[in-house]
């Protein structure tokens, strides 16, 4: 009897002692999730590593949580393990401040000083601004751009493409019949991204008067414009692996993301530079972004010191975030992006002049997210010439309203 | 005298039970409710009644509506194309195996299985690879032109090989274990009445397995209309929403980058369990009575 009490007392003992430890353990921690689930990631740790070695009154935890917008949704749901610190896209904003989903930084800025609009490339400041309250500090922005191979570039005769930092549509076609089989001019890596930068260099917009505008002139003439290459055979096959095929050297240009410049750069051989995406017109380009956003989402049992500890962070990210630059990212920090160092990263293009800075197009309208679907869905097939342009616009916009509906009736 | 309570089943159960009633019956039942609600995940959910059912079989012009109808007609058309052969084919292997003169049973068995025990995307991606034009083994090798994801039924075939290249080991597992315990005495009887290899694998064989045969056949048929993996990853449901099945539809609406309408999707998905309840109760009662 004696043996079986002192064996229930251990066990309480240990217990309470373990619950206590958790408990001081997370009042000392900012819990800190990310959906960064590739390289990036493993860059993100190293920059929380590097703060946490500073010896911080509050370290971080980073966590990276696959489908994390599904997570967030089921904590704030709950009001249990909501983390206190997240990166979100800059396309969440919106809708998350409209479902009164994130905190107000106004405090936190307000302690830390630095962290100011100035001190940030201005897409990537404003896209956390929402009716003059300030709700993200960015980390990066992220955008659309175009690597060419510089030997196949040669090889065409087609340097003289990017003496204006503009590669036009009809530049692109003039090699229409030059190209030996097998070898493209472009390929349909995030084509998505690519019309929707068409839509901005063409004047146009994705909304009228608040409302989701994808049936348009504009919308029309931004497909058809990127379907003469294709019609011209100068597109990597439909189905194809166009990423694979640029790093395979068949490709002249390929439209892709600032963050695979670091898996382009371990392709032996592969002697490849980066500009800004074709344009219909070579007054105007457009390299369509997105951002990652630090933000914290609503949380009452958040304390003021973690608040403060959260704003520590943020300040030591906007001074060290050189390691973010490794991951192929544009720092959206200024004192990061013009520093000489940075100079030495091939994004480094995109923020070298007013002009560049310019061309990184950030869409903020509330919901972007289901015209970007839209057209993700359908664009292939669109420029591709497999259905009818008119109606299937149609379709995309049936699509778009009904979500938005449906969408709008849940709140 | 008083009896003592033997707990040993109970420890063995109640683990399995408690992980059922937390992962499949709470979620369950919480998603057909929410089925009948308009809910994006954050907010607490509004009840409508039938409202979503309605848009979903009735409203023609509803984008749900044509999703669902075109989700669920790749879906059928996947388990019509596939279910037969990963029934027939681990079937035939099973019995092939079984034959006294093949060699390295449990080898050849470990080689088709294998397939099974990879994730989705890595297989997708091994055999994206394998069929791409410019890269992959049929454009180099086989000279091929085809380029297998953007037309069809060239879309359908690639999606169709892969999901009985990773199926199949598990169906030809359980007939392997099922045929070895026919009693090898009816095959000697057979044989000394004349019968051959047709007839004993009809009048034997068959008719020996045929609960086996019941259970894999609804289970494959159930686990088909779950498809997603592999038409998302390999033609991300192209050329021209053809490979589009409806959990691609589900995921999306529920969990997809715009707000959540997860409400509708619970709806899709309890019309599909619907669906996947009564064709396995058909499967059942007709095979079972055929059997019988």
């Amino acid at each position: 009897m004696k043996r079986r009490l002192v064996f229930t007392l251990v066990l309480v003992f240990l217990v309470t002692g373990i619950l206590a430890g958790c408990g001081n353990k997370d009042e000392k921690t900012i819990t800190f999730w990310t959906p960064l689930t590739g390289d990036d990631g493993a860059y993100m740790d190293q920059i929380v590593k590097d703060y946490n070695a500073t010896e911080p009154e509050i370290k971080v935890k980073h966590v990276i949580t696959s489908d994390m917008y599904t997570k967030l949704s089921t904590v704030l749901n709950s009001g249990k393990g909501v983390p206190d610190l997240a990166i979100i896209h800059a396309d969440r904003v919106p809708g998350y401040v409209k479902q009164g989903a994130l905190e107000e930084m106004t405090t936190l800025l307000g302690a830390q000083p630095e962290l100011k609009a100035e001190n940030y490339l201005p897409q990537a400041w404003s896209t956390g601004t929402i009716d003059g309250t300030q709700y993200t500090v960015p980390l990066d922005i992220h955008s659309n751009t175009m690597y060419y191979n510089k030997d196949l570039l040669k090889k065409y005769n087609a340097e003289s493409f990017l003496d204006d930092n503009v590669v036009t549509i009809d530049e692109m076609l003039s090699l229409q019949g030059k190209l030996d089989e097998g070898d493209y001019v472009v390929n349909d890596a995030l084509l998505g991204w690519v019309i929707l930068a068409q839509i901005q260099n063409l004047g146009g917009d994705i909304q009228e008067d608040g409302k989701p505008a994808v049936n348009t002139p504009v919308m029309k003439e931004a497909f058809e414009s990127v379907k003469k290459i294709a019609d011209a055979g100068l597109m990597t096959p439909f189905g194809e692996d166009g990423y694979l095929m640029f790093q395979s050297q068949n490709v002249l240009f390929s439209t892709d993301g600032t963050w695979s410049s670091t898996a382009h750069a371990g392709v032996e051989g592969l002697n490849f530079g980066v500009t800004n995406i074709y344009s219909t017109t070579p007054d105007k380009y457009t390299n369509r972004s997105s951002s990652h956003l630090f933000t914290m989402m609503k949380n009452e049992k958040r304390t003021d010191e973690k608040e403060a500890g959260v704003g520590s962070f943020l300040e030591f990210i906007r001074q060290n975030s050189m390691e973010w630059a490794k991951a192929g990212q544009i720092v959206a920090s200024k004192q990061v992006n013009e520093s000489p160092e940075y100079q030495n990263y091939m994004q480094s293009f995109f923020t070298s002049n007013e002009k560049e800075i310019e061309s990184l197009y950030i869409y903020t309208y509330e919901y972007y997210p289901y015209i970007a679907e839209a057209v993700d869905t359908y664009c292939a097939d669109i420029v591709r010439g497999n259905v009818d342009i008119d109606e299937t616009l149609q379709t995309m916009q049936k699509f778009v309203d009904d979500k938005v509906a449906e969408a709008s009736s849940a709140n | 005298m008083k009896k003592k309570l033997n707990l040993a089943p109970v420890f063995f159960v109640g683990p399995h039970v408690v992980l059922f009633i937390v992962f499949i019956l709470i979620p369950t039942i919480y998603g057909i409710y929410a089925s009948f609600t308009k809910w994006n995940l954050m907010n607490d959910p509004v009840w409508v009644g039938l409202d979503n059912y309605r848009t979903i079989l009735f409203d023609s012009e509803s984008t749900f509506h044509v999703q669902f109808t075109n989700g669920l007609q790749n879906t059928l058309f996947f388990v019509v194309l596939s279910v037969p052969l990963l029934i027939v084919i681990p079937l035939m292997v099973a019995v092939a195996l079984e034959h006294k003169k093949v060699k390295m049973k449990d080898f050849i068995q470990a080689i088709i299985y294998i397939p099974g025990l990879i994730s989705i995307s890595a297989a997708a991606l091994i055999w994206s690879l394998i069929f791409n034009k410019q890269l992959g083994i049929t454009g180099n090798l086989l000279g091929s032109d085809t380029v297998w994801a953007a037309h069809q039924p060239y879309a359908w075939i690639i999606i169709i090989v892969i999901t009985v290249w990773g199926g199949a080991g598990g169906n030809m597992i359980i007939y392997r274990a099922s045929i070895s315990g026919v009693a090898q005495d009816l095959y000697e009887a057979a044989e000394m009445d004349g019968a051959g290899a047709f007839r004993k694998f009809f009048s034997i064989t068959l008719p020996s397995i045929r609960f086996p045969l019941i259970f894999t056949f609804v289970m494959t048929t159930a686990g088909a209309f779950n498809v997603f993996g592999q038409p998302l990853m390999m033609t991300d449901g192209g050329p021209q929403q053809s490979t589009h099945v409806l959990m691609m539809y589900i995921r999306q609406l529920a969990f997809g980058n715009g707000e959540s309408i997860a409400g509708m999707a619970s709806a899709m998905a309890v019309l599909l369990g619907l669906v996947i309840l009564i064709i396995s109760a058909l499967q059942y009662y007709v095979m079972n009575r055929n059997a019988s």
